[in-house]
């Protein structure tokens, strides 16, 4: 993107540092850093409470931060209430005022707009106040009886002008004319007509559709002439047709004036369509942030490929630069600098896949369910145990084989967020131990390296030394698969709730939040739904464990890994 | 067969509709137009009222009375209302308990004893004794439709006013009070008219020295049924003009009063 520099202003018009909002207890927004530029159209995306729309409530200022600052051209506003800040919000729900009609809805803001007045008190020192527009004082030229002008200073609202105004009855006619009036009628007609709602001044609010209660929504907003233009989610109550027109309106709309737009959405195609820039959030921190084609085509993580649009998320192995395998087969990328035999999310779109004849591409595969969508045909198709989701504007019959081929560039490879589960324990006895609340037994002998368990006496020896576990704390680590879930939380020691889940071609991966908010992730062959309420039971012997400060150094090699924080 | 057997459940209620509201209302009227002697003649009931010399009186004090109290009930039970719809004032309801409970003890008991209150402090009983009578009895009638239009006022208008340049204090003004104008003037006609047609708080808290309408009806009474109903039928009329004049106003608003 170009980048813009106008009258030597800094380049960004807000900046957003470790903002932190918490709610009871919860963190809502995750020490956000944003940066956003001037005449920028910049959306935030995510799911429901990703903390997208509280984010933009603290920039609005209805929400204090906890933490972190807000700084708008040079100055932190994080403090400020709302109606000091030079910022306007168009309302999911319009927020318009029902015991007001269309154009003192829109006049509203302006007639409470204060400008600085510099006077001299009556020491004879300048100060300067802000006051009113209303009471602004003008200059005022006023004819006297016997003919003679003088020029008085008069506040604006009472200041006027001689003009030739058509009457209803289309007669042309001089009269006096309220300055401050005017003043207002011209920007709420100006306003009005930029929404396409020119006409519409007397109408009472609630006569209006939805998407005209959206446009003078926008109307009342913009004819403050704010800074920075917040909208949450406006599109979310229109229907389909009146959506698409609005996010064209609005994208038009942001050309002419020139605002920065700061706008919510958890539509992903709204905000691909609309912006310059899309931050992805989740769970309160920023995921990714980019120009929606990166975002599409470059995601930087499974969670960001699976909310953005269809596609494929496998796990891969990176042998060496520019290679991984995948689905049973080698294929080539142009990714590097990833560790010898990394374990990485390989991402492709559905519509990147080339279909070919058997044998000619490097995966073989087979049709297993095909459907018309419109423009394309979506098919299911089984490659090296996986299942993949192929677009193409040919139809394939199921049973069909096929062979596959992928463009090197149009492989996406991501590093793995998370490996496995690592999370800290504290031993409960030699067999036992407490994670996130819940009782787990393990084999010692299984899971310490240079260990010797006598199940008779209690005795414990790792590296030939006697060790008495209980009370001891240290991390453990545990693969995905080797969490069994199930659906009766009373059966496992420890139960938590689906937070989301990602298709993998094989299965799921789940992630489970316990009820300490620990995030274990477990991958399973059936589909859970988000908000499921799900048992977790580990296997005894397929535990870890590291930092272990109360196993003597010497000759102690650990295996796991510790990426997971 | 089942939409007959539904409409008979409705039986009950119409008989009672038809027994205890519409035949007294038709009464009411009647006897308005009726003579002692039961001739009918249309409007000698109400010249009659108009020879009362004290009518003349005991309009005027009704009119100060209801005025007055409606008026005292708006200024303390708005801010009273405005400040249990706030979360950290209303926790737990108690407090909008404590303003309904004085509403269940007898209320000539309660001015009985005010009564007794004023004599011990030695403060004279008349007008402004009876204004006060009326408030205590009747705040409860302003606070209750004020309290719910408020309830109902969504916060997203207040955030809009506020995010158009708005202080707290000029968002209240602009906002809150025109949004809550419904409740207002449901409270108001829940006061004033009753307000005016009570008349034991009179009596009482004034020694019968002030005569308020309900005083009137209820003295007439004895000895002329027929001036009675006139009277209650003006009033009656009067009400229903009030009514017309409130739901003017609250139309197309959102929220709404109790009625």
């Amino acid at each position: 993107m170009e980048e813009k520099k106008t009258n030597g202003k800094a380049e960004y018009i807000i900046e957003l540092k470790d903002l932190t909002k918490i709610y009871d207890g919860k963190t809502v927004v995750d020490h956000i850093n944003l940066k956003i530029k001037r005449g920028e159209f910049v959306t935030l995306l995510g799911p429901s409470g990703c903390g997208k729309t509280t984010t933009l409530r603290m920039i609005a200022g209805f929400e204090r931060p906890e933490e972190g600052t807000i700084t708008l051209e040079g100055k932190d506003i994080a403090e400020l209430p709302p109606y000091k800040r030079p910022v306007n919000t168009v309302f999911q729900k319009y927020a318009l005022f029902p015991h007001l009609n269309v154009y003192k809805n829109i006049a509203f803001g302006l007639k409470l707009k204060k400008v600085e007045v510099t006077k001299k008190n009556i020491f004879g020192k300048e100060i300067t106040r802000l006051v009113n527009m209303a009471y602004m004082p003008v200059e005022q030229k006023v004819t006297k009886k016997d003919g003679s002008e003088v020029v008085k200073t008069v506040p604006f609202c009472r200041s006027y002008q001689m003009m030739t105004v058509t009457t209803k009855k289309g007669i042309k006619k001089l009269k006096k004319v309220n300055m401050y009036k005017k003043f207002i009628d011209d920007k709420v007609k100006h306003a009005l007509k930029i929404v396409g709602l020119s006409g519409y001044e007397d109408r009472d609010v609630n006569s209006l559709s939805g998407g005209q209660q959206q446009r003078v929504a926008i109307a009342r907003a913009i004819v403050n002439e704010p800074q920075i233009l917040l909208l949450d989610e406006p599109l979310g109550a229109l229907d389909l047709k009146m959506r698409q027109e609005m996010q064209l309106e609005l994208k038009d709309m942001h050309k002419k004036l020139g605002i920065t737009f700061i706008y919510v959405t958890h539509d992903q195609e709204e905000a691909l369509t609309m912006s310059d820039t899309v931050v992805v959030m989740k769970d309160g921190v920023i995921c990714q942030e980019g120009t929606p084609i990166e975002i599409y085509n470059e995601p930087t993580s499974a969670y960001v490929a699976d909310f953005i649009g269809e596609s494929n998320i496998l796990d891969g192995v990176m042998p060496e630069d520019k290679k991984v395998l995948f689905a049973g087969a080698e294929f080539e990328c142009v990714d590097t600098g990833f560790a010898p035999n990394e374990e990485v999310d390989v991402v492709i779109r559905p519509e990147d896949w080339v279909i070919k004849r058997e044998g000619n591409g490097i995966l073989n595969g087979e049709i297993t369910g095909c459907m018309f969508r419109g423009v394309h045909y979506e098919m299911t198709c089984m490659a090296g145990g996986y299942e993949l989701i192929l677009h193409n504007t040919v139809e394939y019959k199921p049973g069909r084989k096929i062979g596959l081929y992928v463009d090197p560039e149009n492989i996406q490879i991501m590093h793995k967020e998370h490996v496995n589960n690592t999370l800290p324990v504290r031993f409960t006895s030699n067999t036992t131990f407490d994670l996130c609340g819940g009782t787990y037994e393990f084999s010692p002998a299984a899971c310490f390296d240079n260990c010797e368990y006598d199940e008779e006496n209690d005795v414990l020896k790792i590296n030939g030394e006697e060790i008495a576990l209980k009370g001891k704390e240290a991390k453990v680590s545990f693969e995905f698969d080797s969490i069994d879930m199930n659906d009766d939380e009373y059966a496992s020691p420890l139960a938590g709730n689906v937070e989301s889940m990602i298709y993998k071609g094989k299965n799921y991966l789940v992630d489970i939040k316990t009820d300490d908010n620990r995030h274990i992730y477990a991958d399973t062959e059936y589909l859970w739904d988000k908000g499921d309420r799900v048992g977790i039971t580990i296997e005894k012997d397929k535990f870890t464990f590291s930092d272990c400060d109360f196993i003597a150094k010497e000759g102690f090699t650990y295996t796991g890994e510790e990426k997971n924080a | 067969m089942r939409n007959t057997f539904r409409k008979m459940l409705a039986t009950p209620y119409a008989l009672f509709m038809a027994l205890f509201v519409i035949l007294p209302i038709i009464l009411i009227a009647v006897y308005a137009f009726v003579d002692s002697e039961g001739a009918f003649t249309l409007l000698g009931n109400f010249k009659e009222l108009t020879k009362e010399k004290s009518l003349v009186n005991v309009i005027k004090n009704s009119v100060i009375a209801g005025l007055s109290t409606s008026l005292i009930c708006l200024l303390i039970g708005y801010p009273i209302a405005y400040y249990l719809t706030k979360k950290e004032f209303n926790r737990t309801g108690v407090i909008i308990g404590l303003f309904l409970v004085p509403m269940w003890v007898n209320f000539l008991l309660r001015m009985m004893s005010t009564k007794a209150v004023f004599n011990v402090l030695g403060i004279p009983l008349g007008m402004g004794t009876v204004i006060y009578g009326l408030c205590y009895e009747f705040l409860p009638f302003m606070i209750m439709p004020i309290y719910t239009t408020l309830l109902k006022i969504d916060k997203m208008y207040l955030e809009g006013a506020e995010d158009l340049g708005a202080t707290p204090v000029k968002a209240f003004w602009k906002v809150t009070v025109p949004l809550s104008l419904p409740g207002v003037l449901s409270g108001l006609t829940m006061v004033i008219i009753p307000s005016i047609t009570t008349f034991a708080v009179s009596e009482i808290l004034s020694d019968n020295k002030i005569k308020l309408l309900g005083d009137f009806i209820y003295n007439l009474k004895a000895y002329n049924l027929n001036m009675a109903s006139a009277i209650s039928l003006v009033l009656m009329v009067l009400l229903a003009v009030s009514m017309l004049i409130t739901n003017k106003f609250s139309d197309g608003e959102q929220g709404g009063g109790i009625w």
